[in-house]
């Protein structure tokens, strides 16, 4: 049980990132490669702006979402246009997010410098215990902002009418640009968000883990592994998998082994590929994935 | 033998006398050795190419063949005293079936699924290495792994190492020759064009791409089992998936569509790695960004530059040629 309890602010964590994932695969139909870094980046960005200059917490985090929401508007004018002008094949889209993780990595390594950094909790470390179980009050934060962050994202979506434009453009590209949607700056808005949220992921998780130039490497793969578990492109599907994959890692790796976690993570990702491509929580609508 | 040399341009033996004679002119131990390295590479690189430049399986988990070809060679060689050609042939035979294993659940995604399936793969290959620690030796890995010795002679300097890649390189290059201008190398196009299509038209699809996975890890657990005795150790750290992702660039850089591309692509970015040395922290930025800059303006990889090398030549030599096809400004060139 105590497993279980342990699992959640890392499914929602991954859920955070995976809704990175899902958001620009649904309407640019690229795979992020840097969606990871963004999560370093945010963190990073709310480190410096906490401990050195001096920020509350939660100015610190939403200017870093902010700071973070413009990278990925760069990264989609910079990068993803040319390419997507020149008819790139997709494994080149794939390298060129590859390139941008890559300069991401060092350029804050450059910056911010190889030891780890610590960044303390804004809500104290001392765990809160309830019957037999124990927890972090930074996992409740964790919980909490990720669950309020998705909830603001579904109210985007759905209210809003640069979040209609990006559910239009996800469903049917060529139909919203003739219906007059402009659909780069849909894709603009979409990669400015995943760089939000993947940023939030980062920040809520730094106080649990060092933040290191290379947090964006694990994060990243095992955002992606919960995007696809949930169905890649499908939102609330990118929620249940994260914390489908959060869970399954915490009881797996306490139950199974600690060492071999990550593989049964990863087996897990072959057995749905397999199984479901589509996804555990998308309706099965397409005869290839 | 040598009258098929008679045929043969003046530059494709030149090109050969170079290769040949390399090691007598280049006296830096360190050079030898960082060519010895490229060869290696190119040798998983060229299976890379078929896998996902022929077929359009993008692979991102080779490394764990090619670690899989360098665990399993090394432990036969020590731990069964198993001859070193035997050793990597089993290798390579072990590497190929695991190619099986994870082109069956893989033949039927595409896209990003495969991606992660592959990436899935080598992250699950490599956690094998780091925790089945009676076998593996654990995150230590393996050393002291011999040096390949057969017909009774053993390598053991670069340059002697340096002769056995460049033979092994230049039969698996042949072999990837002969493979991709077969009915099973247009096969495969076919699968990379329109897999669908080509379902209907009667191709096995399943079958093939199952194939080609084998074939891509066969060529990694060769590479791999040089490489073990190459370096004498083999840790899992050597295999990881940012290894993968090196190989995958020297893929799409070379010019994944070619098999040339591989060896192009292997030397083009261990040279430019080893070169911006100087730049320090900033390297691997300058990496990155001669990675986007390939990737946007030259998507062909710089083996695609080969055709408008050649035409350039062309040019040069038969300045005639143009009025021959009949139409102006026909430049003469047919499909790539």
């Amino acid at each position: 049980m105590q497993y279980l309890l342990n699992g959640l602010p890392i499914g929602a964590t991954y859920a955070l990132i995976a809704l990175g994932y899902s958001l620009i695969y649904a309407s640019a139909g690229v795979l992020n490669w840097a969606q990871g870094d963004m999560a370093m980046l945010g963190a990073y960005l709310a480190y410096t702006l906490n401990r050195i200059v001096g920020l509350g917490f939660l100015p610190s985090m939403l200017a870093a979402m902010a700071c973070a929401a413009l990278v990925g508007t760069l990264v989609e004018r910079g990068v993803l246009r040319p390419l997507r002008r020149r008819a790139s094949p997709s494994i080149n889209l794939i390298i060129a997010t590859l390139g941008v993780a890559i300069i991401a990595r060092n350029l804050a390594l450059i910056v911010w410098g190889p030891d780890p950094q610590l960044f303390p909790s804004p809500v104290g470390s001392r765990t809160v215990s309830i019957g037999s179980l124990n927890l972090l009050p930074q996992d409740l934060l964790i919980v909490g902002v990720a669950i309020f962050l998705m909830l603001l994202l579904q109210y985007f979506l759905r209210f809003t009418r640069e979040g209609k434009a990006l559910r239009a453009v996800a469903q049917d590209r060529m139909a919203a640009s003739l219906m007059g949607i402009v659909v780069e700056r849909s894709d603009s808005v979409a990669f400015a968000t995943s760089a939000a949220l993947g940023a939030a992921a980062g920040i809520l998780i730094a106080p649990l883990f060092f933040v290191t130039f290379n947090m964006g490497a694990v994060i990243g793969i095992k955002g992606f592994v919960a995007a696809v578990v949930g169905g890649l492109g499908n939102i609330p599907g990118a929620i249940a998998g994260g914390f489908v994959l959060g869970l399954t890692e915490a009881v797996a790796g306490g139950k199974i082994s600690s060492g071999y976690r990550d593989a049964i993570s990863f087996g897990v990702l072959i057995l749905v590929l397999w199984l479901r491509p589509s996804g555990l929580f998308s309706r099965v609508n397409r005869a290839k994935v | 033998m040598l009258d098929r040399m008679r045929g043969l341009p003046w530059w494709k033996i030149a090109g050969l006398a170079l290769v040949l004679l390399l090691p007598l002119a280049v006296s830096n131990r360190y050079y030898l050795h960082v060519l010895n390295l490229v060869g290696i590479y190119s040798l998983v690189v060229i299976g890379l190419n078929l896998l996902s430049g022929y077929t359009g399986q993008v692979s991102m988990g080779q490394a764990g063949f090619f670690g899989v070809g360098a665990y399993v060679s090394a432990l036969l060689m020590m731990r069964l005293n198993v001859p070193f050609v035997v050793a990597v042939s089993a290798a390579t035979l072990v590497s190929a079936l695991c190619g099986v294993v994870i082109g069956i659940p893989a033949m039927r995604l595409s896209g990003p699924y495969l991606v992660m399936a592959t990436v899935g793969f080598g992250e699950i290959m490599r956690l094998i290495m780091v925790n089945w620690v009676p076998v593996t030796m654990g995150a230590a890995g393996l050393t002291g792994i011999p040096l390949p010795s057969f017909l009774g002679m053993q390598i053991s300097s670069e340059r002697g190492f340096y002769y056995l890649i460049c033979a092994v390189l230049y039969l698996a290059t042949l072999e990837a020759l002969r493979l991709s201008n077969s009915k099973v190398g247009r096969t495969f196009l076919a699968i990379r064009e329109d897999d669908l299509a080509a379902g209907a038209m009667g191709v096995p699809t399943d079958r093939y791409k199952v194939a080609a996975f084998a074939i891509s890890a066969a060529y990694a657990g060769i590479a791999g089992a040089l490489y073990g005795s190459f370096a004498g150790v083999a840790s899992p750290d050597n295999f990881t998936f940012d290894v993968s992702v090196l190989l995958l660039c020297m893929s799409v850089v070379g010019g994944n569509r070619t098999i040339y591309g591989a060896l192009v692509g292997a030397l083009a970015l261990t040279v430019f790695s080893e070169a911006l040395r100087f730049l320090q922290g900033y390297r691997l930025i300058v990496y990155g960004a001669i990675l986007l800059a390939t990737v946007i303006f030259m998507p062909q990889g710089l083996s695609g530059l080969a055709p408008a090398v050649a035409q350039v030549f062309r040019r040069m030599h038969f300045p005639g040629h143009k009025g021959q096809n009949g139409v102006a400004g026909d430049k003469g060139e047919t499909c790539r």
